[in-house]
Formats: C-alpha cells, structure tokens, sequence
C-alpha cells in the first residue's frame, strides 16, 4: 500500500518548471530515498507536501488525505525537516523542543527522549544559536521525530554532520520504521548513502522523474541501458549525464 | 489559550518585558519631572490636574507607548523570521493566524504596564502638587482605559506590519515613519485623527462624552479591518509561495 502517491505533481516558478508531473509512489513502512543533483526539484516536492509551497499541477494524497482539502489532518501525521533547521535562537534546545511538544500536544518525557535520541542531552541547556551546524541539524531532526507521526519528511538530513553523526542519524532513520511503524521519505544527494538507507529510491533530475524501484531494479535498468553497475555511484551520474544531454540546454 | 502561552514563552531573554518596563519607567517619568521643575508657576492655579496633567504631558507619554508597541512587535517577528522558526510553524498542525493573534494578545497585556505606571505617575503628580477633587480615581481610570482601548488598533498595525516585513529594521522604520507622520496630523480633524498612530494623542480627560464615543467606535472598525488584513496577508502570502 502506498502512503504518499502523486499524480503529475508539478510545480513552476513563472516559465521555469521546479518540478515536472512526477508520478510517486511511497510504500507504507519503507524508507523512500529521493535523490537527486542539485536544483533538482527535491525541496521543492517536500514543500508541497506540507503545503510550504502550492503545486501548479497534479495533485497528491498522504495517508488516504488530499490536499488542500485535508492539509491540517496531513500535517498532524507527517512530521519534517525541510532544508534549512528552523528554530529560536535566544531559546535553548530543550526549549525549542518544548514549544513544539506543546503544539502538539506531547507528554512532558518526549522532550527529553527526543533530546535522548538525536545526542544533544548534555548540550540542552545551551541556546540555539549557539550551537554548531551539526547540533542545530540534530535539533531539527529531533523536532521531526518528537511527536512520532506515522509519517517522516527528511530533506538531507545528514547535511552538516560528522562522519560519527552521519552513521549515527543514518542508524537511527534506518531503524525508524520498525521501532515506530513509520514511513520515511528522505532525501540526498548521494546514492552511496540511500544503499545503506533505503529500500526504495526515486531519481530526480531537473524536475523529472527518471527512475523509482528498489536498488535491485535500478541495477536491472542501468544493465539494460548499457550504465556502469559496479559503483552505485557511476550508475547515478550516467544516469543523471544521460538525462542532461536527453534535454540539452532546456 | 495555547498560542499565548507559548508566544509567552518564545520572548525569553529577548528583552522584551524590560522593554516594556523601561518604556513605563521612562513615560511615568514625564509628568513626574515636568511638574517638579515647574511646580511653582503652576501650584498657584486651581485646575482640576489630570485635564492639566494630560495637556501638558500626554503628546510625550503617547509618543513613548507607541515607539514601546513598534519596537516590541518588531521584536517579536523578528525572532520567528531570524533562524526560520516561521517556517517551522507552517509545517505543524496549527494555524497560522494563531501565532499573529498570541502576540496581539501578549503586547496588549503587556502594554498594560506601562500604561499602568504612567496612571500611577499622573496620580502621584495630582496629589502631590494640586488639590485632589474626590473624582480623580474614576477620572484617571477613564482617561487610561480610553488610552489603552485606543493602543488596540495601533498594536494591531504594528505587529502587521512586522509580519509583513521579514527584516525588522523594515518594519520599525516604517513604524517610526508612521508615528512621525502622525504627529503631524491635526488632532482636530476626526477623520485624520482616526490615523492608528495619530489616535493615540487625542485625551479622554478634556473630551465630551460622544466625541469618545465616536473615538471608541472608531477604533473599534480600525481593529476589525486590521484583524481582515491579517487573514488577508496570509492568503496573499500563501498564494506567492
Ligand atoms: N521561490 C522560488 N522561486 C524561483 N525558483 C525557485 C524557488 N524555489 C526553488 N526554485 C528553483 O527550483 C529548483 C528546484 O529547487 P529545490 O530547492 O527543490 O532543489 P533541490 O533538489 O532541493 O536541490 P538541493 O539538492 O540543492 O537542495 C531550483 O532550480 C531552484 O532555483
Ligand atoms: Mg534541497
């Protein structure tokens, strides 16, 4: 079953398409990971999930819920980190964790486990702004995670962190759907890193969709095509290179 | 109940609450120190104090609540536009008219304060240097409600326009702009004087009863227009993104 379908989901910004009639189909209970180059089209399509930013075309459900109809009951079920982290600068990480449980409605020890969770226990106290890139990450992740919503939108979560905090959240999110029976759709640059992640992946390249399976069927499709199979890694950039030259100078 | 606690809670160590009591300490100080230096000139008169006190004083005190309100809203948008925590609000089931309308609920609180000491100071001025009638209380407690109903619409505008505009040196220089405008526009012409800003200069102690009235109702359609626009601006804001 399918949690998170799109229907030629697209989205412009004048005459430029961010994102071109993508057709998505993520798995309950599976780790989706969305990849692509830069400026590809990945926040963009996380955006519109969480209503940030409105699609031009196509349309989408979460769980059963359309949008825009259902946007608020979407929201309660899908927790995020998008870009940027997002946060209070004069409130301490536990603070900022606080509001949040607050508007969701959380027990008072989710606080301390999410804080448990992503390592920043010792360093609550300390204010946002002053933490580093990867601790302000961290915070991020865990104000994604805090209310264990059956649905979790990472983008790039590992952006900024340590090799130890890179193995650390890649754990941590690979465990995810069985220790909270949850979906994630999580996003990166790097196919090497969604080998250890994901069981699905999708690959998007200026706005279009160019392949969605799992690894084994990615492997099939470059065989068929004549792309190199031994690193990941190449398969990847033949695949974007090839998709380049397809559209030319568009 | 929810966003106002939190909103609450948001403005930690940003020195907003000091703000506010400085800003009363400062208003309060006028009147104080205006009579002090001249107590002598006026001692001889016999006029009831707070219509003198208001004359003479108000211009200053009002001008000092108002620049409170800009600075203080664009302060507290501020801290939802410097490391993106709006963005983070948009994608949580709330609405998003709840965190404009916790902070209008939390500057009109605090704007309480100042207007509080500044009624204490006015009291102080009356019994200290005039002969003190027995109607002063409800006098100054109607001078100060009609004051605090006219910030209303003010902080309304203000926290507005510092929602509008994400850099806050924006909004408060808009703000001040607005508050010097205002202080240019003739306090006789009812309709120019309805000007958010400008209000806030007009005296319930030396008014008659409808024209408060109509001050009252005046301000009251401001606050409804204002409360539109906010609703307004998050459509047009979401229609852009
Ligand atoms: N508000 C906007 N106005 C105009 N163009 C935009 C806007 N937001 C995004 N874009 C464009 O849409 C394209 C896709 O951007 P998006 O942020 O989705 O890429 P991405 O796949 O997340 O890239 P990255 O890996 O660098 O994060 C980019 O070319 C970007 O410049
Ligand atoms: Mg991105």
């Amino acid at each position: 079953m399918n949690i998170i379908e799109t229907k030629n989901l697209s989205k412009s910004y004048g005459d430029f398409t961010a994102v071109s009639g993508i057709n998505l189909h993520i798995p309950k209970g599976k780790v989706y990971g969305f990849l692509g180059p830069n400026g590809a089209g990945k926040s963009t399509t996380m955006k519109m999930f969480l209503g940030l930013t409105k699609p031009t075309g196509g349309s989408f459900t979460i769980n059963g819920k359309k949008y825009p109809e259902n946007r608020m009951e979407i929201l309660k079920e899908v927790g995020s980190f998008i870009e940027s982290p997002a946060f209070y600068g004069n409130l301490s990480g536990e603070e900022n964790l606080e509001i949040i449980s607050k508007i969701l409605g959380l027990s008072n020890s989710s606080v301390s486990e999410a804080l448990e969770i992503v390592g920043l226990t010792p360093f609550k106290k300390r204010l946002a702004k002053k933490y580093s890139l990867g601790m302000k990450q961290r915070l991020g992740l865990a104000s994604a995670f805090i209310g264990k919503p059956p649905i979790l939108i990472l983008d790039e979560p590992t952006n900024g962190l340590d090799p130890v905090g890179i193995h650390e959240i890649r754990s941590l999110i690979r465990s995810l759907p069985e220790k909270f029976h949850c979906t994630v759709f999580v996003s990166s640059h790097l196919l090497a890193e969604m080998e250890l992640l994901a069981d699905y992946i999708g690959i998007l390249n200026r706005g279009h969709l160019l392949f969605e399976g799992t690894l084994n069927d990615l492997k099939h499709m470059a065989l068929s095509k004549g792309y190199p199979t031994d690193h990941l890694e190449d398969t990847f950039l033949a695949l974007i290179d090839g998709d380049n030259q397809k559209r030319g100078a568009e | 109940m929810k966003s106002i606690f939190l909103e609450w809670k948001k403005i930690r160590r940003t020195g907003f609450f000091p703000l506010f009591l400085g800003g009363g300490i400062v208003a309060g100080a006028v009147p104080i120190i205006h009579m002090a230096v001249r107590s002598k000139v006026y001692l001889i008169e016999q006029t009831p104090p707070i219509p003198f006190l208001f004359y003479e004083n108000w211009q200053m005190m009002a001008m000092v609540n108002m620049l409170l309100v800009v600075t203080g809203s664009s302060l507290l948008y501020h801290l939802e536009y410097d490391h993106y925590a709006m963005e983070k609000w948009k994608s949580l089931p709330m609405r998003e008219s709840s965190i404009f309308f916790g902070k209008v609920i939390l500057t009109i609180s605090m704007s309480t304060l100042p207007l509080g000491m500044e009624a204490g100071a006015i009291a102080f001025c009356s019994y200290h240097w005039f002969e003190v009638g027995s109607s002063l209380l409800k006098e100054l407690w109607k001078s100060f409600a009609y004051a605090f109903l006219l910030m209303i619409p003010c902080i309304l505008l203000s926290l507005l326009l510092s929602e509008a505009c994400k850099n806050m040196w924006v909004s408060l220089g808009i703000g001040v702009i607005c508050l010097f405008t205002a202080t240019m526009l003739p306090t006789n012409n009812f309709l120019l004087s309805l000007f958010p800003f400008a209000t806030n200069f007009q005296m319930a102690a030396s008014m008659d009863r409808t024209k408060i009235i109509y001050y009252i109702y005046g301000s009251a359609l401001e606050s409804l227009i204002l409360v539109l626009a906010e609703f307004l601006l998050i459509k047009v804001r979401r229609s852009f993104t």
